[in-house]
């Protein structure tokens, strides 16, 4: 009876959470080598071979890449910073409920306000203009929809800043910070000498994999980058949906090798991280 | 004398994270604002008054939203606390709880790009059903990692102790692990809800535009250039999650650790 109900138990973990997966997948898989698919005839490798002659995909994704690590880096530094040095004030029972009202911000609102606050038309142009530094809307920097993808990092690091945020006021507390930092004080220690000794390799150490998680999920991003991004390039998941919905239906194929490599490199980036420290005690 | 700017520091703080929530909110009261007027000609409830009238589809929106994200997360939270025990006692531990990993960090957009043909093929593609699955397909995974903690050596001595006394495994369940799970359950319940509220990509795809949750419609009005609706959108996507941490903040925050 017992053994039925393991049975039971893992068919249902395979069918809830592989299977989907792993038919994703085999159809992405299958559809990149040209063996289903409308207007396919066949294996080939001929999608394959396109996609890597092409720079597209590279280029995305070292363009992804970089805004995502800029993303993370900086809302990493900055809540660092913040815990570091004002960690004392979200005791105040006003701020310590404000800090999370940005957590009940999605994306894609997210986006929409940095889109109304920096566009040429948007909030700061119209103050710019009130204030004569423009004469014309076009004289406002591009900061959305740019080249630098701007309007991008500002959103995920608006996003991302306050998680961290209230993360490393946990790991500040739960790891006994302060009392360490207390007897290295005694021991003769400076105030830099804490920070760059004590604090900040604790906190580091106690959330790289969250750190790399966040790297992960920003590479993938899809509605902060659609909403912000530009043409071209554009990041991984925005460029792998618009060659996959492509009218030209004998270029969909190229979208599934896309999507095939985005996927092995999730997955693989995904077993480096917990082959380096055991599940158990990275998961919650 | 050393000149504290702490005080100068959290206000700029606290300004920066209330503006959002006061401009948005201040945009849908809004109408006719056009560049460079830094005020709007009209300031009322006209927008909010729109939320009534079904060709707008705010409301029908928000409810349906409620509908898909309250059964998304009820049915991870439950599956998910259920499976996760066979999960946690497996010996295989390690490699299954890195296999609930890969749907749960691969972009949901993609995910639902490459699944849609099962969706088409399952007459479930378009609607409301179809976008349930889908997001169910994500917050299960998050479901079973957050569950793992769960089961460990002291909840394996209390099962043990209610089958010596004669208990079953449903009343093993019932009367022993679901109370004591309580707080997990519904803290669960919280984040896979979120996490379904706050997903767009994965709903676009599958959904193609005949599944209008809140999140697809702040894209639509972005993308008629209807930012005054746009915002009224954000803020009924806003109030709920708000609402929520409002009752209790934790939940929110262990979405995401």
């Amino acid at each position: 009876m017992k053994n039925k109900e393991k049975h039971i138990g893992f068919i249902l973990f395979v069918v809830f959470a592989v299977l989907p997966f792993t038919l994703a997948f085999g159809y992405a898989l299958l559809y990149s080598f040209g063996v289903i698919g409308i207007v396919n005839e066949g294996f080939t490798l001929k999608f394959w071979k396109e996609v890597f002659t092409s720079s597209t995909l590279g280029v995305s994704f070292i363009y992804s890449s970089v805004i995502a690590l800029i993303g993370v880096i900086l809302s990493v530094s900055l809540a660092l910073w913040i815990v570091l040095k004002y960690r004392e004030s979200f005791g105040n029972k006003y701020l310590s409920f404000i800090i999370y009202m940005p957590l009940a911000v999605p994306g894609i609102v997210s986006a929409f306000f940095t889109y109304q606050l920096f566009a040429q038309s948007g909030f700061f142009a119209r103050l710019s203009y009130q204030l004569n530094w423009i004469e014309t809307a076009q004289q406002f920097p591009d900061l959305v929809n740019d080249n630098w993808a701007i309007g991008i990092i500002i959103t995920f690091i608006s996003l991302l800043t306050p998680f961290f945020i209230l993360l490393y006021l946990n790991i500040y507390k739960d790891e006994r910070i302060e009392e360490l930092s207390q007897l290295s004080r005694a021991l003769g220690a400076n105030k830099k000498q804490i920070a760059l000794k004590v604090s900040l390799p604790i906190m580091l150490k106690k959330s790289w994999v969250l750190i790399v998680l966040y790297f992960i999920f920003l590479l993938g991003a899809y509605e902060v980058p659609l909403i912000l991004g530009q043409e071209s390039p554009q990041m991984l998941s925005v460029l792998i949906l618009r060659e996959l919905k492509q009218f030209d239906l004998t270029k969909i194929s190229e979208g599934y090798v896309m999507a095939v490599l985005y996927t092995v490199v999730i997955m693989s980036a995904t077993v480096f991280i917990f082959s380096r420290k055991k599940l158990r005690n990275n998961a919650y | 004398m050393r000149i504290s700017l702490k005080p100068f520091f959290l206000s700029i703080m606290v300004l920066l994270i209330l503006f959002p929530f006061v401009y948005l909110l201040w945009l849908s009261l809004s109408a006719d604002w056009s560049f460079p007027q830094v005020m709007p000609d009209y300031f009322g409830l006209k927008n909010w008054k729109a939320l009534l009238i079904s060709e707008t589809g705010l409301l029908r929106s928000f409810f349906q939203s409620v509908i898909i994200s309250v059964s998304v997360g009820f049915t991870a939270t439950l599956s998910g606390f259920v499976i996760s025990r066979n999960i946690a006692y497996h010996p295989k531990k390690n490699t299954l709880t890195l296999l609930s990993y890969f749907p749960y960090i691969i972009s949901p957009v993609v995910f639902g790009a490459c699944l849609s043909y099962f969706f088409l093929k399952l007459g479930i593609f378009g609607q409301m059903t179809g976008v349930i699955v889908a997001q169910f397909m994500i917050s299960f995974p998050y479901a079973l990692i957050f569950f793992n903690s769960f089961w460990g050596e002291k909840t394996k001595n209390m099962e043990d102790l209610v089958s010596t006394l004669g208990g079953n495994r449903l009343s093993s369940f019932t009367k022993v692990l679901l109370p004591l799970a309580k707080g997990m359950l519904l803290v669960c319940f919280f984040q896979t809800f979120l996490i379904s509220w706050f997903e767009y990509g994965l709903t676009s795809v599958i959904g193609v535009g005949k599944v209008q949750t809140l999140t697809i419609k702040v894209f639509l009005f972005i993308r008629e250039a209807n930012y005054f609706y746009g915002a009224l959108s954000s803020c009924l996507l806003i109030l709920p999650p708000l609402v929520l941490m409002y009752i209790n903040k934790k939940y929110v925050f262990n979405k995401l650790t």
